[in-house]
């Protein structure tokens, strides 16, 4: 059999598909600005009730970015991410200060110029698609929660959750390490963990493109935990994505030590990779879930409908 | 697949095979270039400005004779009277008369075919020259000053007459004015300072060949005309002509020829060297552009003044000669975005922008593809370079756009001071547009470099490149050009197949790399 038809036989979706009949059937153009806009997107979710990361301050312009930093004096950790970046770019965590210095990602210290011009490239669209003029805001900055703590390094890893058609689909951990910078990005060098809907354990690990058992960094095993609040971060991810309209959504939620789970972002075009963390292909799930969605299901009937479809598509059940 | 896509696209390839079929099978339009060599379409063109005053402007039409065939000449008046005057010489001239008010552009437009067949040379002077050539063309002038001692002391002393062997002659005094003299563009038109220098321009030397064909007892006359070449804009040439065994001999002391015309060369005017004149204008520019045409005339006709109406008032062929070279450009322009479409969602190439490779090749068309990029890459170099040093200025955007933008116009301008491989105005045309892409490429490769790390900005640039690299070829295809020239209804054909690729959903050939692990697990589950 070619790797073709292996792929095919696996249910692997490729990009070509994706776009085609997933990203432009179910998600309508006009209702991706709730996304791509992470203010945006953190506005529709306060209004559901459905936890974000909290705002400290926000620079809509160049001389905006003064009175932002003068706010940010009484925190003294942080993060500055543009509104429309995309895939991490241009996101500066701040972990630590000394007064006008400032302890990024990775042990390095920069003054408050540094931190200033980095807002305004932000302002001036140097991460948005397009280079559009963008908004640069602050975010608190999330801890990890101690039961991650010793598979996640210099960052904090988020769950990606796949939500068809307010069904979740599969799901993901990924975890920071030192190579990814901080960042939960897979092709930065972040571990992606495959996480079984059903039981919210942890079956599979690939980094850098080969399957691993223990973090590169810390070596802890990755396998075999139970994300902590793992119904809780189903039940946000599934209900922020029935507030975007869209209908193939990934909702990235980070477990706060101290929130608890919150909605970090979401995406309206989802990549692939989580296929390769899951060691299992999207397509046999999407059609199931094509199948048995009904619209009047609420979002716990979802949710289990997802679980089963998943465990089922484990055991083999599903072509 | 999708089916509507597939539907939709098949439809339309479908369409423009028709009307392609229908071109070829039932009008018999030629469907492949013949590559002659020879064949070119030439235009010139006049802008003529006028303060209200009658005036007119003058211009030597060509003629045909046995080594040009000249044909299909037309002309654009605007609002000027066109007339056609012959002189006695039988020399015609075009002739634009009337108030001239403001700017009029006017011109005159023709195919040529040249022979690369030389003449056989006369072998028998017993014929005298008929009356009227011998009194008009060994005459002594200020021009051609056949009776100054010195012009008669070096027919006499290089060059003494020889009855029998006429050609031996003229020969020898080509051979002294082509070898003995320079030509110089800045040298003199004056054949007796020419003389005195050692030196002239094209016009010094052919005068002081004349003057000398003249003292020799040779009717000798100037010709004027082009030289046809790979460069849009004609250069003019300059050389005499000598009446021998009752025809007209060519003899260039410049570009060295005698007996026949070289195959490149196009003959405008005989009797004059002035190929444009005016009288009563404020101010007047002319240029003859040339374009190389790959079809026979009959071809060209055919898609001149095809059978159907219709068609030959949608001919392509009809338009003026700029028109007709942006637009052979712009007809590829489709098979590059096919391509284009393949490497990104057949193969999985990721590249810097979408379309950017298609115009970073288009900007480079002009160039050989190695000097191309090497020009790109010393350009990307130096931006990478000079972005890291703003990194540390900490500019803002767009102005930090714009030094980029300030340094890729100095690395041009010193590419084409230092390189002079190829001419300026060639770089010009190919460099005008390109940096501003330029620009925006260096950027993205330093974003990706601070954000993603530099193997992968370097991946993406390496195949961004390739990329251009692939489709660079479609804009040096003769064939494809004339293909998409003659045949424009392709372009729904292109659009018909880019539909149908739009509806592909399999997998990208990177793809098959990317998942390879899940298709092993698949074949350990069931094994």
């Amino acid at each position: 059999m070619s790797l073709w038809s292996r792929l095919r036989a696996s249910g692997v979706l490729g990009i070509n598909q994706r776009n085609a009949e997933y990203t432009s059937r179910w998600n309508r153009r006009k209702h991706y600005p709730s996304v791509d806009d992470k203010l945006e997107t953190k506005r529709l979710l306060r209004g559901a009730g459905i936890a974000t990361a909290p705002v400290l301050a926000v620079a809509r312009t160049h001389s905006e970015v003064r009175e932002m930093l003068r706010q940010l004096d009484r925190h003294a950790s942080f993060v500055i991410k543009p509104a429309h970046g995309a895939m991490g770019n241009g996101i500066l965590v701040v972990h630590e200060r000394d007064g006008d210095w400032f302890l990024r990602t990775g042990g390095q210290w920069i003054d408050r110029r540094a931190l200033s011009y980095h807002s305004e490239s932000i302002i001036s669209g140097a991460y948005a698609l397009g280079g559009q003029p963008d908004v640069a805001f602050a975010e608190e900055r999330l801890t990890v929660h101690s039961e991650l703590r010793a598979i996640s390094i210099e960052g904090v890893p988020d769950v990606r959750v796949v939500v068809f058609r307010g069904v979740p689909v599969m799901a993901m951990t990924r975890l920071p390490t030192h190579r990814s910078r901080g960042r939960a990005n897979l092709h930065q060098g972040a571990v992606g963990v495959g996480v079984e809907l059903d039981s919210g354990v942890t079956n599979f690990a690939v980094c850098e493109g080969r399957a691993v058992e223990v973090h590169p960094d810390t070596q802890q095993a990755v396998l075999a935990r139970a994300i902590p609040s793992f119904e809780r971060v189903l039940e946000i991810a599934v209900r922020a994505s029935d507030q975007t309209q869209l209908g193939y959504v990934g909702a990235d939620v980070v477990v706060d030590h101290d929130h608890g789970p919150l909605v970090l972002e979401l995406n309206a075009r989802p990549g692939l990779a989580i296929q390769i963390a899951n060691r299992s292909g999207l397509v046999p799930r999407l059609a199931e879930v094509d199948r048995r969605v009904k619209p009047e299901m609420s979002w716990a009937e979802r949710i289990a409908l997802g679980r089963e479809i998943a465990r089922r598509a484990r055991s083999g059940e599903l072509q | 697949m999708n089916r509507a896509a597939g539907v939709t696209g098949t439809i339309l390839f479908v369409i423009g095979l028709l009307i392609f079929g229908w071109k070829t099978l039932v009008l018999h339009l030629p469907v492949l270039p013949s590559n002659l060599e020879n064949l070119w379409r030439v235009e010139l063109e006049i802008d003529a400005r006028g303060a209200g005053d009658r005036g007119s402007v003058r211009t030597a039409l060509p003629d045909s004779d046995t080594q040009q065939e000249i044909f299909d000449e037309r002309q654009t008046n605007d609002r000027l009277v066109f007339t056609i005057r012959t002189e006695k010489t039988g020399q015609r001239i075009g002739v634009w008369s009337g108030k001239f008010d403001g700017v009029h552009n006017l011109s005159h437009a023709f195919r040529v075919q040249l022979s690369d067949q030389p003449l056989p040379l006369p072998t028998d002077f017993s014929q005298a020259p008929p009356a009227d050539v011998g009194e008009t063309y060994l005459k002594s002038s200020a021009r051609f000053p056949a009776d100054a001692p010195e012009v008669r002391d070096l027919v006499a002393r290089i060059a003494p007459a020889n009855p029998s062997d006429p050609l031996g002659q003229m020969r020898l005094l080509l051979g002294y004015v082509s070898d003995e003299v320079l030509t110089a563009s800045t040298g003199s038109d004056d054949a007796l300072l020419t003389l005195a220098a050692g030196e002239g321009s094209q016009t010094g030397k052919a005068r002081l060949l004349i003057a000398l064909l003249r003292a020799a007892g040779y009717p000798a006359r100037i010709a004027a005309g082009l030289r046809l070449g790979a460069q849009k804009e004609a250069r003019e040439a300059v050389w005499a002509e000598a009446w021998a065994g009752g025809e007209w001999l060519s003899l260039s002391p410049s570009l060295g020829f005698f007996g026949s015309r070289p195959p490149d060369l196009l003959l405008l005017r005989t009797g004059a060297s002035t190929l444009v004149e005016e009288t009563g204008l404020e101010a007047m520019s002319s240029r003859y552009r040339v374009l190389r045409e790959s079809l026979r005339a009959n071809e060209v006709a055919s898609f001149m003044v095809p059978s159907n109406p219709i068609l030959a008032a949608i001919s392509l062929y009809r338009l003026p000669v700029g028109s007709q070279e942006a637009l052979r450009i712009l007809l590829v322009f489709p098979i590059g975005a096919l391509i284009i479409a393949v490497l990104r969602n057949v193969i999985g190439l990721r590249t810097f922008g979408t379309f950017m490779p298609l115009l970073i090749s288009l900007a480079l068309r002009e160039l050989p593809l190695a000097f191309g990029l090497g020009l790109v890459g010393s350009v990307i170099a130096l931006g990478i370079v000079s972005r890291l040093l703003l990194e540390r200025l900490q500019l803002l955007l767009v102005p930090r756009l714009g030094v980029l933008l300030c340094l890729v116009v100095l690395a041009i301008t010193a590419q084409s001071l230092l390189g002079r491989t190829y001419e300026v105005k060639d770089l010009y045309a190919s460099v005008l547009f390109p940096v501003v892409i330029m620009t925006m490429l260096i950027e993205r490769f330093s974003i990706t470099t601070a954000e993603e790390g530099l193997p992968s900005a370097v991946r993406r640039l390496a195949l961004s490149t390739f990329a251009a690299a692939c489709v660079y070829p479609i804009f040096r295809i003769t064939t494809l050009e004339h293909l998409m020239f003659g045949f424009p209804e392709l372009v729904i054909s292109v659009m018909g197949l880019l539909v149908w690729l739009g509806g592909y959903t399999g997998y990208r050939a990177s793809e098959l790399w990317r998942f390879r692990s899940l298709a092993r697990a698949r074949e350990d589950g069931t094994a």
